[in-house]
């Protein structure tokens, strides 16, 4: 039987609707084919551990290390870095005592990619973990992973006894000269130690905290030895590379951004969920085709990219194609597959301040720019959001934007700003009317639109008894109406309607 | 001495042996889509189910596994039924009325 590419098979399995068609898998080839808690079917029915086999008996691990450059491949886990060069300068280094780790802290909000490669198919980031190892030259494997995943942290440890038992891992690996073991350790769930230093610190047993770089991992990572930090996602893209061929996989996508991508696609989207595309498909494809367009009749506003370090995209930019290079052009980042849609029901600088909530909180502390700089802009983005904007904000928060990204000590500062930026950048129109006319178009900042009581109001006087301004009036079983002049905007009466009756207005035109 | 990809075949082999013995090879397959997010959507209970029709007299012998996420968050839990000549089928948001009239469709004898 001539063996299938990686990808044909689940096109032949789930080849039925427009969800599939656009889909390539390579780094989730196995995902949803095979029992992830059996070895046996990874060995007989995905062509399990046979890159590894070839590699470890037909190639030097300069030779590895060679094919990985050429396979084009770049790191998944958000900045993009070229994976072959990464293990080159860790393979250069002169150290009897190595690590690979696989960075499993998969910390952005709503992102699941890395979770679902690892509870589908432990074994592929595995067989990627050898031939890493192999390559560069390091005997130890540490896949750091965050504890609120428990059903992966099960799966890996029951595909790591399996290796074990089947002579996968441990001393000399198939026959071979090759010693290689893994172990797991368990991150507490702060975002800021899928960061590579904070990780590093934090499988030391220190507080997850970055530091500096340079030294990079490359030459002084965990416990100062020369460590190779990889995504989940580059670590399943591996074994792809040698089941199919550096060539194969190097003939998807584009110029610069060879293979796949794996997105989580959330938000207001008829298909929710996982889906796997080449470099290059466009972000319309993606939202029409694959996710099946917006419910209910709904209008597209923009679409979220990279989330708490990404951008805010408008429809203009539907053509994009999804590359490292393209997305950055448009004023987002690939990041690490987090893709949220959101529609006109939405109001962009509430979710601007929703995403500096997170990496406010999330901000490890250690340098002032990120820790008092994403909090003054959290600050500022809750009195627009309550109709306390004053005219200069925008220019102030666009000036602490740049200034945070440029001084911040590690990506999360760096980035922080960007869903903010972004938003001003392609919304400036609807920050300008919270600040300015004290409304909001999409009707969810209470306390900038006005509330009105329609024909639906049956006069059962729900709302007039919770109001606690005493600005409703009407006699039962008659309609009721708004004193707006006393009306304080906290939208009881409008949470308190059950008969739709209480209705938010803007006076804005469409 | 063997190499490392020889050493691999011999362990392709055991692997067969290791499927057919747990009964891979059995004409009819069921697969109960079981990660993080399909559990959540009530796939355990559903795996209970059928592993409960198992052995069964009135039913066809089956082998049945979890597998993970295909990533159609939206309409788990999801069930694939694998029939040997036939086309598969998967089932979506599969609650406990659907399992049962699966289990009527294709594992009853004489369906
Ligand atoms: C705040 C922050 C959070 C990060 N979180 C993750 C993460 O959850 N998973 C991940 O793989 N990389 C994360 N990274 C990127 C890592 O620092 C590192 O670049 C990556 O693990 C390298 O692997 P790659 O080259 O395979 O992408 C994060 C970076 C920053 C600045």
């Amino acid at each position: 039987m001539p063996a299938m590419s990686v990808s044909e098979k689940f096109k032949k399995v789930f080849l039925d609707d427009k969800y599939s068609v656009g889909q390539e898998r390579v780094a989730l080839r196995n995902v949803g084919l095979i029992d992830p808690e059996n070895i046996y079917d990874y060995i007989y029915n995905a062509r399990g551990y046979q890159a590894l086999a070839e590699v470890l008996t037909d190639m030097k691990p300069e030779d590895v290390v060679e094919a990985v450059k050429k396979s084009g491949l770049r790191g998944r886990g958000g900045a993009g870095f070229p994976t072959g060069m990464k293990w080159e300068f860790t393979a250069k280094e002169k150290s009897l005592e190595k690590y690979v780790v696989c960075n499993a802290d998969e910390g952005d909000p709503g992102a699941f990619m890395d979770r679902s490669a690892i509870e589908g198919d432990p074994h592929s980031i595995l067989e990627g973990m050898l031939i890493g190892g192999y390559a560069v030259g390091a005997q130890k494997g540490i896949v750091y992973i965050r504890a609120e995943y428990p059903l992966a942290v099960e799966r890996l440890e029951k595909a790591f006894c399996a290796a074990r038992k089947e002579g996968f891992l441990g001393e000399n690996i198939l026959g071979s000269d090759f010693s290689f073991d893994v172990e797991i350790r368990l991150g507490a769930g702060a975002f800021v130690c899928g960061e590579e230093t904070a990780l590093i610190n934090s499988i030391e047993g220190k507080r997850g905290m970055p530091r500096p770089r340079p030294p990079f991992p490359a030459s002084n990572g965990v416990f100062g030895k020369p460590t190779l930090v990889n995504n989940v996602e580059t670590w399943a893209n591996i074994g792809a590379i040698f089941l199919d061929g550096a060539d194969s996989f190097a003939a998807l996508g584009t110029e610069k951004s060879k293979g796949t991508k794996v997105f989580a696609l959330a938000g207001k989207i008829n298909n929710t969920g996982l889906f796997e595309v080449p470099m290059g498909t466009t972000l319309k494809e993606i939202v029409y085709e694959i996710g099946g367009g917006i419910p209910n009749g709904k209008k597209l506003k923009s679409v979220q990219t990279g989330g708490p370090s990404g951008g805010c995209l408008t429809e203009k930019f539907l053509e994009t194609k999804i590359d490292y290079e393209s997305l950055a052009a448009a004023g987002s980042i690939m990041g690490s597959g987090g893709m949220i849609v959101i529609d006109e029901d939405s109001c962009m600088v509430n979710i601007a301040k929703y995403f500096l909530e997170f990496t406010k909180s999330e901000s490890c502390g250690k340098c002032v720019p990120c820790r008092e700089g994403t909090t003054r802009i959290y600050e500022t983005l809750t009195r627009i959001t309550e109709g306390q904007g004053e005219e200069g904000d925008i220019e102030k928060l666009e000036l602490l934007g740049e200034i945070i990204k440029k001084s911040s000590l590690c990506g999360l500062g760096q980035s922080a700003p960007n869903p903010l930026l972004s938003s001003i950048k392609n919304f400036r129109k609807e920050y300008e009317e919270h600040i300015y006319l004290k409304r909001c178009r999409a009707k969810v900042c209470e306390k900038l639109v006005d509330y009105v009581i329609n024909d639906n109001c049956v006069g059962c006087g729900a709302c007039r008894r919770v109001c606690p301004a005493t600005a409703i009036d009407g006699t039962v079983k008659a309609k009721h109406y708004i004193y707006s002049a006393k009306c304080i905007k906290c939208a009881r009466c409008f949470k308190t309607c059950k008969f739709n009756a209480v209705v938010k207005e803007t006076g804005l035109p469409e | 001495m063997s190499t490392p990809k020889e050493v691999l075949s011999q362990k392709k082999l055991k692997a067969k042996e290791e499927l057919s013995a747990a009964g891979f090879f059995k004409p009819l397959k069921i697969y109960v889509g079981s990660a993080t997010c399909e559990n959540a959507a009530g796939a355990k209970e559903i795996m209970k189910i059928f592993e409960t029709q198992a052995g069964k007299k009135d039913c066809r012998d089956f082998y049945l596994s979890k597998k993970g996420c295909v990533g159609r968050c939206n309409l788990e839990p999801t069930v694939e039924v694998y029939e040997e000549g036939k086309k598969t089928v998967l089932y979506v948001k599969v609650n406990e009325k659907e399992a049962e009239k699966i289990i009527d469709k294709h594992i009853k004898v004489g369906k």
